[in-house]
């Protein structure tokens, strides 16, 4: 829109639209007779409110600059505050991602300012009920406690979950203090939203993350969605997809068992049976090689092993597809054609991808289907792959992870003693923070932890097959809904046996409700990202700089500062902030910034001075809306938000990288090529590059990672200068903290982490090729004889995980109907924050579930009926039936983000009182089941059985 | 409200009873209205026209908002309504009303007040029980009511802002709303009340016959006989109580849209409510020129509960006849 | 003088509902007022569109003409707004709108459905005190030059608002470069045309719109 607009972003005078006391008061729910409002609220808020009730209309108003919380495409906002009160929320038609547009959610954004239904101080179970407890005795008890633990159990049995909502600063101190404390049992959300991603995509060409920007997207002639419905999890992304429908004529194809709203403005729409991607993408590559379409050139010169796909792709007849998928010859052959005469052309998947047992292969079968196309490393091509949550991308980045330290350094000593340099710490002292034994031959420090997805299991199961002292016997839940985690019934047996649950969140969540604990249970009042300032990265690898809009809501502290109680408490607070300033309880963000500035060198988040990110965030209309490059102003020739990698250090003045392994710049201009990540060569076969580099590139070929001998050997020693040369000795393009070996490399053209080629084999993975393989629970057991799954594994990530033996057992005659489960649009995640929203909660009242009326009229089930759905572990939810098209037959579909109700028991009456949102709902994931990715133990929550009856 | 009907009421009540049914009648036969030509009036920049051919026939969809009707995207008929209400009805009400306000004007200054054929004897003969009195002037009274909060709903806009300015128009318009929902259920139980007490007094018989035959002494100039109830009297009793019924059932529907009544609904129970009341009003204004300054005598009946012998003869003889017995001095009264 | 008009354009609108916030952002009206919502006709089959609605400020409104108070006035912009001291809650002007646009915040016995609310265009209403415009009637973005929150917000910018012309204009051009549902013109992409055949195709072509504009 840029119609008659005269103004937006001007803080100069407005007329009369402020709040007045009532408003204010009213908008934070305070009017209910003053009395109890005091008692209620607390002294604290109190003086706030009083504070705010000065807004007067012609107040000044400051203009904060801000990003949306609520997905990873990073939308732009002006968040306009008069008095401290966020009065107004105006679109920022200048920001080049989202040019002021918004889903419902970033639309409802202001309502953060009012948060009514936060928790709002901190509070303990005692006796089953809530009591308001002080900060300081928070923080006294609940450390005494895990202390406790540690002594009894070691420090493995205090689980730190983190957060994709914590910003770039929050995630890695999150890291670095579950590191100090000693466990590697920290993790987040990530696990279950794209890891199987990021590992398979990782080892398919060096980085696991999205190649190209939703803005290159515009350049797209044809996207194939599959598993991704972008029109609700990803609103704003369609206006670039649209874009490139309408001028570019792109060949839209959504592939989905659901007809989603993104199907709904497709050029094509494929109906898959759940659960089968692999057999889908082989389909499609049958008739890629059968017609001669792939990429031949580009297979030659950038990827390795595609005559191994070439041999699986041959048993997958449009006969055998069919079968195993449901879609016929005729539309596998005209989508196969339109991709392949639409180039360059993107992939597109989420979580309807990489949520199963099967998710590490369909990422990689998604790679594959890429490079055999030729669209990688290519404007309008790419693999778009949208990350969820707002800093899911940068969480990951940065660590909170089982399996591995920030900048993806993993857990072996060398990553270790990297990162105790970085924190000028001894390792030795790190390392004695760990339990010192060792289990099935590993050391804890070195192995990696329980996964977010298997705490339950952390809790429940046999200890001694378990690959750690103890079972966990705390948890803290930094910012997690446990309600997007599957197996609702176990989880809550496993929240009844712990010793200890800390919940620290802006809101209470199910966690706080869903169990029937008596005591033991603390609740901590988070601020959301609004109440503090940082660094945040979209999934397009742009990390983005925040504004604080409001102070502190109510009595909630940022993370980090809870942060640096908690570990002043548990007595590792001078090593946790050696490097970084603390203002009282309050750690300096900036110097957190610098910190990890030093470390990341493996993914350059290297370049990301907090001075430049402000410098973008101050410039966002400078910056391209195609290409997402400034013309002009102080950051000429950068892309937006540095896109990592952003090789070097911040004087450097890499400009970012906007398209991954795109060779045609050169990599000091952002260009790239696949990364040398799995060694020079496989059984003779080299794994290097042949005749392709970034353009400029000195080495006209693959080349290895460079370290201090590579660049000695070149003859470019003599370009680091001395300071460089005495730091880079011994080391190499990762290690080298003052990032000359980067520069040196970038200087002759060549890209840091060596230029090889992609592979189609990943050797290291249960499955080399990706093959399909049948869900655990399908209701096809006729394919079981060709596609069944793995053998059980004795310990993937400390636990023994189930395959074969769960899909053995035949349950589909009691339960024949597909579950499948995803997103809405207006809530978020457990949906907990969203579903506080009254402007969000207004548009979905109700728990659903989808179902097709074929099969609604077979079960005897009326629209807007209420009906159980009882999962194939017995989960049982009661919801309303929304009979629809949208999904198949055999097929029901469920969102996930309610929370508040539990096997048909409404536990509202359980959040502290005031803070229960404003809709609850059974949680989705109390009826799913088991089913674990073999490589980053994924669950599986796309495809499971169930049955369904009336209620 | 069962008053004397004399000649000329009763001509100007079938005048416009006639009158009325032909309007409705002809504005009932009309071709339903034109929607296409409507809907572009108001369209606006809807979707685009293709978009709009294909939902304009009130085509329904899922939608996250929880108010009523929100999954039909064009109110089909709404318009219809409009055009009804604003084109047909509105005018045809004033005609009416009009109408029958100028036929009694008419009436008045060409016959003046019916006058008694003879003195007045002195005495008396209760013709109304206290019961019937109060029963009616309740039932008149949030007739009144209604009637003038109705016609200041459907009419008032276009004349009493311009008169007497935006203060009293919003009170004043408020203030009609509020009357016409909460007297509304009021009037319908003394509807109700009336209907059964005096219903057993209404039915037509050989007497009515021969009265209408007369045209209620039109024809022969010769007062026809009657009993209790002459013809017209009955006739404006059957009027109200059938109208009246309409317009309470319909007046309902509209008060308490808590029922689960759809816009569609509503919209024809707001038709036939304004069509109906404002028959029944025209013809009312029959009744009451007849009761008051129309003819000698009558309100008596109604304010006293007695009527003087040589009105009961003049008017009611039979009825007379039966009861002249019971006459009283009227000075036993005070 | 512009005449302010809405434009849902169906092939961008995904169902974000997020003019639907938008509007509760700007406006703040209480829960179970929903001035603007999203409806999707042919919900999970192959032809399923979506359009927003709201107020479409009609230039022969029904509701005006419908209104027994005579509440409505229509403003230079075209804009259709409300005093909401003259309304008596009597719902006619629901009745008669095409759209749905007018909501009461009770369906009470006795008619008690206080008094109307509907889409303003963020224009807010007659009432004085900012502060007591704001409360009773939203927003007045109009009065600081900017246009209403939900088509400012739009994800895929599938609502329009603004001047009719402009809207029209922007309508206009997305149908050429889609191509013409009708014509032999899907066939050809904008660019392989000369500019004066581009223009010419694009007028004929674009009638449609600009035919409902002129009548508006």
């Amino acid at each position: 829109m840029k119609l008659t607009k005269k103004s937006n972003t001007s803080s100069g005078q407005q007329q009369g639209l402020g709040l007045s006391r009532r408003a204010f008061l009213k908008n934070t729910g305070v009017t209910t007779g003053g009395l109890a409002a005091a008692g209620f609220m607390g002294q604290t808020m109190i003086r706030k409110a009083e504070a705010q009730t000065a807004v007067s209309p012609n107040a000044p108003k400051e203009v904060k600059r801000t990003i949306c919380s609520h997905c990873s495409v990073g939308c732009g906002v002006y968040a306009e505050v008069q008095n401290g009160v966020w009065t107004h929320q105006e679109p920022a038609f200048d920001h080049p991602f989202n040019r002021g547009a918004h889903c419902a959610k970033g639309a409802a954004l202001r309502e953060h300012g009012h948060g009514e239904r936060r928790l709002k101080y901190p509070m303990k179970l005692v006796n089953g009920k809530w009591q308001k407890v002080s900060w300081d005795q928070a923080i006294n008890e609940v450390g005494d406690k895990i202390q406790q633990i540690r002594s009894e159990s070691g420090p493995d049995s205090v689980y730190w979950l983190g957060s994709a909502k914590h910003n770039n600063e929050q995630a890695y101190l999150f890291r670095k203090f579950a590191a100090l404390w000693g466990t590697n049992n920290v993790d987040h959300q990530a696990r279950i939203c794209h890891s199987t991603t990021v590992a398979g995509v990782a080892n398919t060409w060096g980085y696991g993350a999205m190649t190209n920007s939703f803005n290159d997207m515009q350049n797209c002639k044809s996207i194939i969605l599959i598993g991704s419905n972008p029109a609700e999890a990803h609103p704003v992304s369609m206006q670039h997809i649209l874009l490139a429908k309408e001028r570019n004529k792109a060949k839209i194809i959504v592939v989905d068992p659901r007809f989603t709203r993104t199907a709904a403005k497709a050029n094509e729409y494929v109906r898959i049976r759940p659960g089968t991607d692999v057999a889908y993408v082989w389909g499609l590559l049958w008739h890629i090689f059968q017609n001669g379409w792939e990429d031949q050139e580009f297979i030659r010169q950038r990827v390795y092993g595609m005559e191994e796909v070439r041999e699986e792709v041959a048993r997958w007849t449009p006969a055998e597809v069919e079968n195993v998928t449901g879609v016929g010859e005729a539309q596998m052959y005209k989508v196969a054609k339109m991709l392949a005469e639409s180039r360059p052309g993107s992939i597109v998947w989420c979580m309807g991808g990489t949520q199963h047992t099967t998710g590490n292969n369909n990422t990689r079968a998604y790679c594959i289907l890429m490079l055999a196309l030729g669209n990688m490393g290519k404007s309008g091509g790419g693999t778009n792959i949208f990350r969820g949550h707002d800093n899911v991308q940068g969480a990951t980045d940065l660590g909170v992870l089982s399996h591995t330290l920030p900048g993806y350094y993993g857990l072996a000593d060398g990553s270790w003693k990297h990162w105790c340099r970085v924190w000028g710490l001894d390792f030795e002292w790190v390392q004695n923070r760990f339990d010192q034994n060792q289990y099935n031959g590993k050391k804890p420090i070195n192995n990696n932890g329980i996964p977010v997805s298997r705490w339950v299991d952390g809790v429940l199961e046999n200890k001694a097959n378990i690959e750690q002292k103890d079972n966990i016997r705390a948890m803290v839940y930094w910012g997690h809904a446990v309600n997007s985690q599957t197996r609702g019934v176990e989880m809550k047996k496993a929240m009844e046996k712990l010793d200890l649950m800390v919940i620290v969140d802006p809101y209470p969540t199910h966690a706080a409700v869903m169990h029937d604990r008596k005591d033991g249970v603390y609740l901590l009042p988070a601020c959301t990202q609004f109440e503090t300032y940082g660094s945040v990265t979209a999934s397009n690898r742009s990390m983005q700089w925040r504004d604080q809009v409001i102070e502190p809501l109510f009595e909630s502290k940022t993370d980090h500062e809870i942060m640096y109680l908690m570990s002043k408490k548990l007595g590792f607070s001078e090593q946790l902030f050696k490097n970084i300033k603390v203002n009282g309880s309050i750690p300096l963000i900036e110097d957190i910034t610098r910190e990890f500035n030093r470390g990341m060198w493996t993914i350059g988040y290297t370049g990301h001075s907090p001075e430049r990110l402000k410098e973008h965030q101050q410039n966002w209309h400078t910056f391209s809306f195609q290409t997402l490059q400034a013309e002009g102003g102080s950051a000429h020739g950068e892309y937006y938000g540095l896109p990592w990698p952003c090789w070097g250090t911040p004087e450097m003045k890499h400009p970012g990288t906007p398209i991954l392994y795109d060779t045609s710049k050169p990599v000091a201009e952002g260009g790239l090529n696949f990364r040398t990540r799995f060694g020079v060569e496989r059984n003779g076969v080299s794994l290097l590059s042949e005749d392709s580099y970034p353009v400029n590139a000195e080495i006209k070929g693959g080349h290895p990672e460079f370290t201090d001998k590579l660049i000695k050997q070149l003859g470019w020693w003599g370009d680091l200068t001395p300071e460089e040369q005495a730091a880079a000795e011994g080391k190499n393009w990762k290690t080298d903290l003052s990032g000359g070996i980067q520069r040196v490399a970038i200087k002759h053209g060549c890209a840091p982490f060596g230029n090889a080629k992609a592979r189609a084999v990943v050797w290291t993975f249960p499955d080399q090729v990706p093959k399909h393989r049948e869900p655990l629970y399908t209701n096809r057991r006729d394919l079981l004889k060709d596609y069944a799954t793995w053998k059980d594994a004795a310990s993937i990530y400390r636990l023994p995980t189930m395959y074969e033996s769960i899909q053995k057992n035949d349950v589909s005659q009691e339960y024949p109907i597909i579950l499948t489960s995803g997103r809405l649009v207006e809530y978020e995640g457990g949906g907990e924050e969203t579903r506080s929203n009254p402007w969000l909660a207004e548009l979905q009242q109700e728990m659903f579930a989808e179902i097709n009326p074929f099969d609604a009229n077979n079960l005897n089930v009326r629209d807007g009926a209420d009906i159980w759905v009882e999962g194939a572990e017995g989960g049982r939810i009661k919801v309303k039936a929304m009979v629809t098209h949208r999904v198949g037959r055999g097929v029901v579909f469920i969102p996930f983000h309610f929370g508040g109700k539990f096997q048909g028991k409404d536990l509202t009456s359980k959040y502290p009182q005031g803070s229960a949102p404003y809709v609850v709902g059974e949680a989705a994931n109390t009826a799913t089941t088991y089913g674990y990715d073999p490589v980053t133990l994924m669950q599986e929550t796309k495809v499971t059985l169930c049955k369904v009856t009336p209620a | 409200m069962m008053k004397l009907m004399q000649r000329s009421g009763l001509r100007s009540a079938w005048t416009l009873l006639t009158l009325l049914s032909l309007c409705v009648i002809w504005a009932w036969l009309t071709p339903a209205y034109a929607n296409d030509s409507a809907n572009q009036k108001v369209q606006g920049n809807f979707a685009g026209a293709d978009y709009w051919r294909e939902v304009s026939d009130g085509t329904e969809g899922y939608t996250t908002s929880k108010s009523a009707e929100h999954g039909q995207l064009i109110n089909i008929d709404g318009e219809r309504w409009r055009q009804w209400r604003n084109e047909w009805i509105s005018p045809a009400g004033l005609i009416a009303i009009g109408g029958s306000l100028g036929l009694l004007t008419l009436v008045y200054l060409l016959l003046g007040k019916m006058k008694l054929d003879k003195p007045r004897t002195g005495r008396v003969i209760e013709r109304w029980k206290r019961f019937d009195r109060a029963m009616h002037w309740y039932v008149a009274i949030s007739f009144l009511i209604l009637a003038f909060s109705g016609l200041l709903i459907l009419y008032g806009k276009h004349f009493v802002p311009d008169l007497l300015g935006y203060t009293v128009w919003k009170n004043l318009i408020a203030l009609s709303k509020l009357l016409h929902n909460y007297i509304g259920p009021l009037f319908a139980i003394g509807l109700l009340v009336m209907i059964v007490r005096w219903i057993g007094n209404n039915f037509f018989n050989l007497t009515d016959l021969k009265w209408f035959l007369q045209g209620g002494g039109l024809i022969g100039g010769k007062h026809p006989s009657a009993g209790f109830l002459n013809g017209g009297e009955k006739g404006w009793f059957w009027a109200l109580t059938l109208l009246g019924l309409v317009v309470v059932g319909s007046g309902l529907v509209l008060d308490f849209p808590i029922f689960g009544q759809t816009r569609d609904d509503m919209q024809w129970a707001n038709l036939i409510h304004a069509g109906t009341s404002l028959l029944l009003f025209a013809i009312s204004l029959g009744h009451i020129y007849i009761g008051t300054i129309g003819s000698e005598g009558a309100l008596e009946g109604m304010k006293t509960g007695y009527v003087d012998e040589t009105w009961a003869k003049q008017h009611h003889d039979l009825w007379y006849n039966e009861v002249k017995d019971q006459a009283i001095d009227a000075k036993e009264l005070k | 003088m512009a005449k302010m008009k809405f434009l849902c354009d169906s092939e961008r609108c995904i169902e974000c509902n997020g003019c639907v916030t938008a509007c509760k952002n700007a406006n703040e009206t209480e829960w179970g007022i929903q001035r603007r919502r999203v409806v999707t006709i042919e919900d999970g089959k192959p032809n399923e569109t979506s359009i927003s609605v709201a107020c479409m400020h009609c230039t022969d409104a029904p509701c005006m003409a419908v209104c027994p108070t005579d509440c409505f006035y229509q403003t230079e912009d075209g804009i259709v707004l409300h005093d909401k001291d003259l309304c008596i809650g009597c719902g006619y002007c629901l009745f008669a709108c095409p759209f749905g646009a007018p909501q009461f915040p009770k369906q009470g016995a006795f008619g008690e459905r206080g008094k109307m609310d509907k889409c303003t265009f963020c224009a807010g209403g007659p009432e004085p005190d900012p502060i007591k415009q704001k409360e009773k009637y939203g927003a007045n973005r109009i009065a600081e030059g900017k246009l209403p929150l939900c088509a400012e917000m739009c994800s895929t910018k599938a609502l329009l608002a603004g001047d009719a012309q402009k809207v029209s204009d922007i309508f206009r051009e997305r149908v050429v470069y889609r191509g013409h549902k009708n014509g032999a013109w899907a066939a050809t992409t904008p660019l392989q045309m000369s500019p004066e055949e581009m223009a010419l195709k694009a007028q004929a072509l674009a009638s449609d719109a600009s035919n409902i504009i002129a009548k508006a």
